[in-house]
């Protein structure tokens, strides 16, 4: 039987019973459709996670300061100073060692911003000249801090993008060239930056909402000495520096550079007071997981193309045992068992085949109203397609088999009586 | 183009059955049922085969036309003993060389009248275009030229037994085998059909065999054969 006959019967077949063809098709439409779906969901969140972590640079290592909670002092002392943290010293060591480009350095602050009695969900930060670049932001109006701001430790400052909104009324467009006053000082305002890659870092809590001084008018200006005062108590911290944005030459050998500095770091702190973070290992496990979560999901879409399967072999059973007239008259015109065989045989592979089709249609809707109803991202690749229609051709053969076996080895003059 | 075979009037054997035996084993039961025939068919006969109920006539026409296999005896197709074909031989065999017409029709509700014809050359491979015309022939010779597009519901017992018959012609084959043609037909139907046989017998010399158990067609055979009790009489 040409190849070309043996299609067009098998479509014809299928297309005489669109309805049960459909139907039996379901299983394979929703577990390929759900499968697209679950896939392109997880994909998008994988992509919006990876891009938030590759926001923080792949070739920085972050290091930063942790607050301690008990001080390795007595309650008999009640006035003492807690100093601990990143200090001037670590920086420079870190700056000496291999494959170091530069190191941005980050200092909280440690104020209370307020406008009249309320108190601003707004920090401010002393920053070094690179931590424009070094943290993906850009200058939106004015200027960013320059040299001499940083030579003369000039009481300048460059605010969010969401902090002119919490800071000023609305009618109040021009900003630039204002003065800002906060506890112990007074800032002129030069510019605005915004962040728009999502950068999120330990001990920043948003970078649109904070404000930016040079780290020598920090120092100057406020010291590296903050006083905590609380009942019959008086607590003087004393921290030199919160975060380190250490960018390196190299990203192939940054574990390396970051196990380096944990050692040097373990070597010269006594207490645990920083910690470290690599974004690109981060980024490499949060693919690791990802890939796991991808071999559940794929186990699930197998099980229930599986279910899917097995429902179109039943139906397919009785396909058979319906057309055994049909099969016998075949078989005594002249029809091998191989002509019978892959008549059902592909009538099967087109039904899931077209059923993982309309399962891909499926799955990228679902997707699409996901995405539109509730914001999550959604992702659908080209593998998923290719590998859906892929797989419901395979899931075709391996169910169609059987019952398609099953026809060709009926006996033609058992069949012939069949009613 | 139809099965003839006036061109070499020379009576050949097409068909020779040797103590050709059938028996069903049923779980613990022997049922024979040809008890060892032996019959000679030549080309260009028109035979009947006649006999009681049950008496064997369609096992029998089932082994003729390579569908069912003896279970002692030999059978030998134009010379050839088809004990020893494969089954992939036996349906080249039934494709090329038989005709099968069965009581009931057996088209396929599905296809029209021009699909069912083409059936038998479908499996033969033969090109879309020479399948078209061909069916197209057929349905003429058999009376039915205007109704190709038509579906078998469309047409009544006897187009439908008449589309069997040009489907049987399809691929030109050695022999018709008839089981109960008319079976399921009216008198008058039955005639015409009995009479489209006849003519195809005359033009064109075709082989046939057919059961029946109408005794009034006995006389519109070549040769008849009785069956009973397994055996020919
Ligand atoms: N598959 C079978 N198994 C057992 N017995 C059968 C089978 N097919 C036919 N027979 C028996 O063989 C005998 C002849 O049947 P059949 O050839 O159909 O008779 P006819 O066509 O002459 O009426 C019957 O007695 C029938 O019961
Ligand atoms: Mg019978």
């Amino acid at each position: 039987m040409l190849i070309r006959d043996l299609y067009y019967l098998s479509l014809h077949n299928l297309l005489l019973h669109k309805i049960r063809s459909f139907l039996t098709s379901l299983g394979i439409i929703f577990g390929v459709g759900s499968v697209i779906a679950m896939l392109a969901i997880s994909g998008g969140a994988k992509n919006a996670a990876l891009d938030q972590i590759a926001a923080l640079g792949i070739d920085n290592i972050i290091v930063f300061t942790k607050s301690l909670k008990k001080p390795g002092g007595s309650e008999s002392d009640p006035s003492r100073t807690l100093d601990y943290g990143l200090t001037h010293v670590d920086m420079k060591n870190i700056e000496k060692m291999e494959n170091i480009r530069h190191i941005t350095s980050i200092r909280n602050g440690r104020l209370q911003i307020t406008r009249g009695v309320d108190v601003l969900d707004v920090e401010m930060f002393w920053v070094t000249p690179d931590f424009l670049k070094d943290l993906n932001c850009s200058i939106i109006r004015g200027r960013w801090l320059t040299p001499p701001d940083f030579k003369n430790a000039a009481p300048v400052c460059v605010i969010g993008r969401d902090v002119k909104r919490k800071l000023f009324n609305l009618g109040e467009t021009e900003i630039i060239g204002r003065i800002l006053h906060v506890p112990f000082g007074a800032f002129t305002i030069v510019g605005i930056l915004e962040n728009n890659a999502g950068t999120s870092i330990e001990g920043i809590n948003s970078i649109n909402d904070s404000i930016y001084i040079p780290s020598t008018t920090g120092r100057k200006v406020f010291s590296e000495y903050t006083a905590e005062t609380g009942p019959r108590m008086l607590k003087i911290h004393h921290v030199e520096h919160d975060i380190f944005i250490v960018k390196v030459k190299d990203t192939q050998v940054i574990d390396h550079t970051a196990r380096r500095i944990t050692s040097l770091l373990n070597k010269t702190h006594d207490d645990k007071d920083w910690g470290i973070h690599v974004p690109l290992s981060l980024l490499k496990q949060k693919e690791q997981t990802q890939n796991i979560f991808t071999i559940v999901m794929g186990s699930i879409a197998a099980i229930s193309l599986i279910v899917g399967g097995i429902g179109i072999m039943n139906i397919m059973l009785a396909n058979v045992y319906e057309r055994r007239k049909e099969i016998g008259t075949r078989r005594a015109m002249g029809a091998k068992k191989k002509d019978i065989l892959f008549q059902f045989l592909i009538e099967t592979v087109f039904l899931t085949t077209m059923g993982g089709v309309a399962g891909i249609g499926l799955g990228i809707g679902l997707s699409a109203a996901v995405t539109r109803f509730s914001g999550m991202p959604s992702d659908v690749s080209m593998w998923s397609i290719v590998g859906s229609i892929t797989i419901s051709g395979i899931v075709g053969v391996l169910f169609g088999t059987y019952p398609a076996w099953q026809a060709a080895n009926q006996n033609p003059i058992d069949a012939l009586k069949a009613e | 183009m139809y099965p003839q075979n006036n061109k070499d009037n020379a009576v050949r054997e097409i068909i020779r059955l040797e103590r050709l035996e059938k028996t069903y084993y049923l779980e613990s039961l022997e049922v024979p049922v040809l008890k060892g025939i032996d019959l000679s068919i030549y080309n260009g006969e028109l035979i009947g085969i006649m006999g009681v109920s049950g008496s064997g006539k369609s096992t029998m026409l089932n082994i003729l036309g390579l569908l069912d296999v003896p279970t002692g005896g030999r059978y030998f197709l134009d010379g050839q003993e088809v004990r020893n074909f494969s089954d992939n031989a036996l349906a080249q065999l039934r494709n090329a060389k038989i005709g099968f017409i069965f009581q009931s029709f057996n088209l396929s509700p599905h296809l029209t009248v021009e699909q069912n014809i083409e059936m038998p050359m479908v499996y033969a491979e033969s090109p879309k275009k020479v399948r078209r015309e061909r069916a197209r022939e057929l349905a003429e010779r058999v009376g039915l030229g205007h109704r190709l597009k038509h579906r078998p519901r469309e047409l009544s017992g006897g187009e439908c037994q008449r589309i069997a018959i040009a489907r049987a012609l399809g691929n030109s084959p050695a022999y018709l085998l008839a089981d109960e043609p008319t079976g399921n037909l009216d008198e008058k139907t039955s005639d015409e059909i009995m009479e489209l046989f006849t003519g195809l017998h005359q033009e064109h010399h075709t082989t046939i065999v057919m059961v029946t158990h109408n005794p009034d067609l006995e006389s519109l055979f070549d040769r008849v054969i009785h069956l009973r009790d397994g055996r020919v009489v």
